[in-house]
């Protein structure tokens, strides 16, 4: 790591050489760290932050950093470094009187519950760490009896990891499965004379509640679901999943929350097989997409992540000012390039992340009890996506979703745009009783998983 | 199911089918001359398909022209493995086995340091647009699987038939004391088989990488396809593994448009156990004396 009482200087010049010949980037770092907790590297030393007179307050980051899910994880280290690297700048986050630098350390959970579980006691027992930003899934069922007990924030990215038993899980920053929920009001509004919807995703947990709730809202808006399966896991020829799936001559197909990899795989079959409809998804990677298909048959497309240089958010902007702060340090010839894209996974931890931030400040305390209690008595908490509150409780038995505006974009020339902004809770309110009875039909509120 | 669904499937089902021939010829011609199962034979699939990625994708080279620097490189690769896993290990089923199964990890692990891990690859379609048969649709990428297929298993066929070498290759994998009687090098035949494994995975693997997501871990999904296929056919047959291959692919594409893909493995495991129940040698494989 940097040295901390370096003057800027001579920091400056040390941190390019430190990457460039040690290659203590997020990814290497993560890749040399199997099984231990690490340090991620930071920009701005915490001796750069001035103003800070109290001590560091450690974040925790545990997820995939490597196998198949860590596309999941490793580029949440990039947006939370970028916010604690902001926050540090302004002189460390401000708890009652006192500002205090952030340190974030991270553990490659591989998406294991064990490993899981070896890390949360590491990040809180070693670490001290107060907030654990993390994936969810199968980690969140192994960590939260020992989080819980220990009264550590965990953050998860997944609303469907939301229990009355787990007080200190709080998710929602990714929009799952509102959006899921929304986007059949949106198209009924958009395309009032279309009537047949099939929806589809994977076959695990959250694919199963996240698409039992998808259904419930598109029954309530009065489309005829012509087709309602889950593929499995383990599928890699989706030629026969996507051609059972146009036997029903669907009008709108929606994926649900089928992971990004699927997604590409689904959208050429049905470009193949010559679906001319709608498609809907909760997440469109434009640009795995269109190695695929031609741009024009994407046009139209519709899904909930938006671009952060989309000029809906104006600019200057907090998103257009991450974008710019990302490109520049991860970016291409960046002193941590990663060599990729920047993608919505970059700043979906950071909603968490920043709600916490946020009510550790209201709260004055770092108690985790008063900062939750503090953010659910908020009517209004800033967060990157716009003015979000703490919401749930009828969906998942808990007011620990964090609930902010919810995008919806669709692709306009290869690009994805935002289209319009919805607020869930008004749109819930109005016809919660029809959808969750749709939810429970299936087996999938939070008391019955 | 409807005619036009059942078309369809049927029209799935060959793609299906080609692509398991050529990846589990390979595996059967390897495990026919040198007795032992390559568990990286799907690594070696992977491998084909990175080299579709780099060559192709990321640095523009016309599509066929990676295909077919896919097929001496992992070929290449096959030869190595012989040379530094098989052949040591020739007298222990087991070790080589084993080894394979380290060697399987080891070439995911490179491969995700050196590319990346958990972001798919994403290789672009070189043909985009489907081929109509009779209303049914099938991508131009998959219809070029089913002549690829054909022309590597005719090639493969005239090898071992027709060519000296690969007569000696096929007295190999039925006797090999009484072919090393003969003069034939079994060393030599084993390392041989193996370039023609790897060659049929790498090749797999190239044509597979634009229609698949490409990771470390794709090697993964096919080994076990690859092995049903090899043990239903016949341990040491070709034209088994050839034929178990579309009979697999029908019931893999069938099971999976009606239900799902864990079924349709399932479905495709009882299959090869009653096939096994009712002829142990698989469908074409011989009696040993």
């Amino acid at each position: 790591m940097p040295n901390d009482k370096e003057p800027d200087h001579v920091f400056e010049i040390n941190r390019r050489n430190f990457f460039k010949y040690t290659s203590a980037s997020i990814a290497a770092a993560a890749a040399v760290s199997a099984g231990t907790v690490f340090e991620v590297p930071s920009l701005v030393s915490t001796a750069a932050a001035a103003e800070a007179t109290g001590d560091p307050i450690h974040i925790g980051f545990l997820g995939a950093l490597s196998g198949p899910d860590a596309g999941w994880g490793l580029p949440g280290l990039t947006g939370n470094q970028i916010f604690i690297d902001r926050i540090n700048a302004e002189g460390g986050l401000l708890v009652g009187e006192t500002r205090h630098p952030l340190k974030m350390f991270a553990f490659d959970d591989e998406a294991t519950g064990s490993k899981a579980l070896q890390g949360a006691k590491q990040l809180v027992l070693e670490n001290d760490v107060k907030f654990i930003s993390a994936i969810g899934g199968n980690p969140a069922d192994a960590t939260h009896p020992f989080l819980t007990k220990k009264k550590v924030i965990y953050a998860s990215l997944i609303s469907t990891d939301i229990k009355p038993d787990r007080p200190y899980l709080i998710a929602g920053g990714d929009v799952t499965p509102r959006i899921d929920m929304l986007r059949p009001f949106y198209h009924r509004f958009v395309n009032p004379k279309l009537k047949r919807w099939a929806v589809i995703s994977q076959d695990d947990t959250i694919g199963l509640t996240s698409q039992a709730w998808e259904v419930g809202s598109a029954l309530s808006d009065g489309w005829d679901v012509v087709y309602d399966e889950h593929y499995a896991l383990e599928t890699t020829d989706f030629a026969p999943v996507v051609s059972a799936m146009l036997a029903t001559n669907p009008e709108v197909v929606s994926l649900n929350l089928s992971y990004p990899t699927f997604v590409v795989q689904i959208i050429e079959q049905l470009f193949l097989q010559g679906y001319k409809g709608l498609i809907s998804a909760n997440y469109l990677d434009t640009e795995s997409i269109l190695q695929k298909v031609p741009k024009e048959y994407l046009e139209g497309a519709t899904d909930s992540f938006p671009l952060f240089d989309d000029p809906w958010w104006g600019k200057p902007s907090w998103q257009n000012d991450f974008v710019e702060e990302w490109n520049a340090r991860y970016g291409p010839g960046g002193p941590e390039d990663v060599h990729r894209e920047i993608t919505g996974i970059d700043w979906d931890h950071v909603i968490t992340l920043k709600v916490w931030a946020e009510g550790v400040k209201e709260a004055k305390t770092l108690d985790p009890d008063r900062v939750l209690e503090t953010l659910r008595s908020q009517d209004s908490i800033p967060t990157i996506l716009g003015p979000g509150k703490m919401r749930g409780k009828e969906m998942w038995g808990i007011d620990n979703m964090v609930s902010p505006p919810i995008p919806i974009n669709e692709v306009r020339d290869g690009t994805k745009r935002i289209q319009a902004v919805v607020r869930f809770e008004d749109w819930f309110e109005n016809r919660k009783e029809e959808i969750i009875k749709v939810v429970d039909s299936k087996g999938q509120m939070h008391y019955q998983r | 199911m409807d005619s036009a669904l059942f078309l369809q499937t049927i029209i799935n089902s060959i793609a299906a089918g080609s692509v398991y021939a050529v990846i589990a010829v390979g595996l059967a011609m390897a495990f026919g001359v040198m007795k032992m199962a390559n568990f990286a034979h799907g690594e070696f699939y992977m491998v084909g398909a990175y080299v579709v990625y780099f060559f192709y994708a990321l640095n523009g080279w016309p599509f066929p022209l990676a295909v077919l620097m896919a097929i001496p490189i992992v070929a290449a690769l096959g030869v190595v493995t012989e040379r530094l896993i098989f052949r040591p290990t020739q007298s222990n089923v087991l070790a080589g086995f084993m080894a394979t199964a380290g060697l399987a990890l080891i070439l995911q692990v490179l491969v995700g340091q050196t590319w990346g891990v958990g972001l798919m690859r994403s290789v672009p379609t070189p043909y985009m647009g489907a081929a109509d048969i009779m209303g049914a649709k099938i991508g131009w990428q998959r219809v070029l699987i089913v002549p690829a297929a054909m022309v590597m298993l005719t090639a493969l066929w005239f090898f071992l038939f027709k060519v000296k070498q690969g007569k000696a290759l096929r007295a190999c994998a039925q006797d090999p004391d009484t072919a090393r009687l003969q003069g034939i090098g079994i060393n030599r035949m084993t390392m041989l088989a193996m370039a023609i494994s790897g060659a049929s995975a790498g090749m797999a693997g190239a044509l597979m990488a634009p229609i698949q997501p490409v990771t470390p871990y794709m090697g993964h999904s096919v080994i076990l396809t690859a092995f049903i296929v090899v043990v239903m056919g016949g341990m040491e047959s070709i034209a088994g593994a050839v034929l178990a291959s579309f009979i697999l692919g029908i019931i893999h594409t069938f099971v999976t448009t009606l239900s799902d893909a864990v079924t349709a493995q399932m479905v495709g495991v009882a299959c090869m156990a009653i096939i096994l129940v009712v002829r142990p040698q698989g469908l074409l494989g011989r009696v040993k004396a």
